[in-house]
């Protein structure tokens, strides 16, 4: 199957899955190592990958998906370009609030080629939430990990009452003001 | 990346029977109400892809309106959260001056100095603003009097004026009566004349000592002249 598709299997029992899709495969490493030291209470499996589409061989292996993270990297614009290519490959359900946007490396300010503007109207266009943080530093690293897995758990259905739409919402309106 | 596994209470095997059933049923209740969760989730996902399209551009429309509708309920709700606040403000401001007040130290002396200058500055605002607005009046009243008068004074010069021209008219219609005026002195002239014409025939009948009474003719002429035609 070319396309991702939110629906299309069954949710496993007391698991979520994240996808992490980036150009940059060792800060994807180190994040979901990570995410994968947090403490948590359910079943977590993380799935790295540079671009979309992914390939159709495992497909029957995957589980379902429940978030997918794309990585895009603030000194690059090959990142920005590749996050935009993959995006084609991801079915529009998925937009209701299990997609973000995750922009890394806005430590060093003076390396930035990838404007603000862009990611933020990439942003604005997907209905997608934009977190950004800086993957070097150890603490801001756990933060990240944490927050990305409280999205995973919204996003996979396990908190009775907030759909991963409505967080999405929630998300964006406060971001407004 | 670790592949899903069942979950684990099943596997826990503790000493004491009751907590570790406890967490068991714990664990189930969680799992039930994500399962809950999960498919209330893949439902509206399925309803939501049912829904046919008619009228996609009216279903549009209507979209556009009821986010209109609520984007405004929302701002009013807003600006009666902010005005509350305010009120909000404005209130423990006021309670805290009270509470000063109460005090009755050097601040608070201060603060009722300050208040009495307050109100003496309004009261003479007031006063000054209420002789600001006799004032107006007058001048009001003034102004409405020229005003009349200015109308009475045009009203008068209309008055000359059509006078005026009346008198031209008249003037012009007495040309006619110059006319009658010369008749009329022709007429004064004749009448004088014959009356002074009247008076020398009486004058030579009585001269000429001639018995006139004798004589019905001359009777006649004389009874005749006494007719005085200057009165007609």
């Amino acid at each position: 199957m070319a396309v991702v598709r939110p629906f299309d299997k069954l949710p496993a029992l007391n698991s979520a899955t994240v996808l992490l899709v980036g150009s940059d495969e060792s800060l994807q490493q180190k994040l979901a190592e990570a995410i994968l030291k947090e403490k948590k209470s359910f079943k977590i499996s993380i799935h790295l990958a540079t671009s979309l589409p992914l390939p159709s061989e495992r497909d029957h292996l995957r589980p379902r998906i429940d978030l997918i993270a794309f990585m895009i990297d603030i000194k690059s614009k090959y990142s920005l370009k590749n996050v935009e290519a993959s995006l084609a490959h991801v079915d529009a359900s998925f937009f209701l609030g299990k997609v973000c946007f995750l922009v890394t490396g806005v430590g060093r300010v003076n390396y930035c080629s990838v404007q603000t503007n862009a990611v933020w109207k990439l942003g604005e266009v997907y209905c997608s939430p934009v977190l950004y943080c800086e993957l070097e530093l150890e603490g801001i690293r756990v933060a990240t990990a944490q927050r990305l897995l409280r999205m995973l758990q919204i996003c996979s259905g396990q908190i009775p009452g907030i759909s991963a739409l409505s967080f999405g919402s929630l998300i964006r309106n406060s971001a407004d003001e | 990346m670790e592949p899903p596994q069942r979950e684990p209470g099943v596997a826990a095997a503790g000493a004491e029977e009751g907590p570790v059933a406890k967490l068991d049923v714990l664990m189930l209740l969680r799992l039930r109400e994500q399962m809950k969760q999960q498919l209330m989730e893949c439902s509206t996902t399925v309803h939501a892809s049912e829904e046919s399209y008619p009228d996609h551009v009216v279903e549009e429309k209507l979209i556009k309106t009821t986010i209109e509708d609520l984007e405004r309920e929302m701002e009013e709700v807003k600006v009666s959260f902010q005005n509350k606040t305010l009120v909000l403000h404005r209130i423990q401001l006021m309670d805290a001056l009270r509470n000063k007040v109460k005090q009755n130290d050097d601040d608070s002396r201060l603060i009722l100095e300050t208040m009495k200058h307050i109100i003496m500055l309004s009261t003479a605002i007031l006063e000054s603003q209420q002789q600001a607005r006799e004032m107006e009046e007058k001048l009001n009243d003034i102004k409405r009097k020229r005003l009349l008068l200015k109308q009475a004074g045009g009203n008068k010069l209309l008055q000359i004026h059509t006078t005026m021209k009346k008198q031209k008219k008249e003037l012009a219609s007495m040309e006619v009566g110059e006319m009658l005026e010369k008749i009329r002195n022709n007429f004064q002239k004749e009448k004088e004349m014959t009356t002074l014409i009247q008076n020398i025939f009486q004058n030579i009948i009585i001269g000429s000592r001639v018995n006139w009474a004798e004589d019905p003719s001359l009777k006649a002429v004389v009874l005749q002249l006494e007719k005085n035609v200057s009165f007609l």
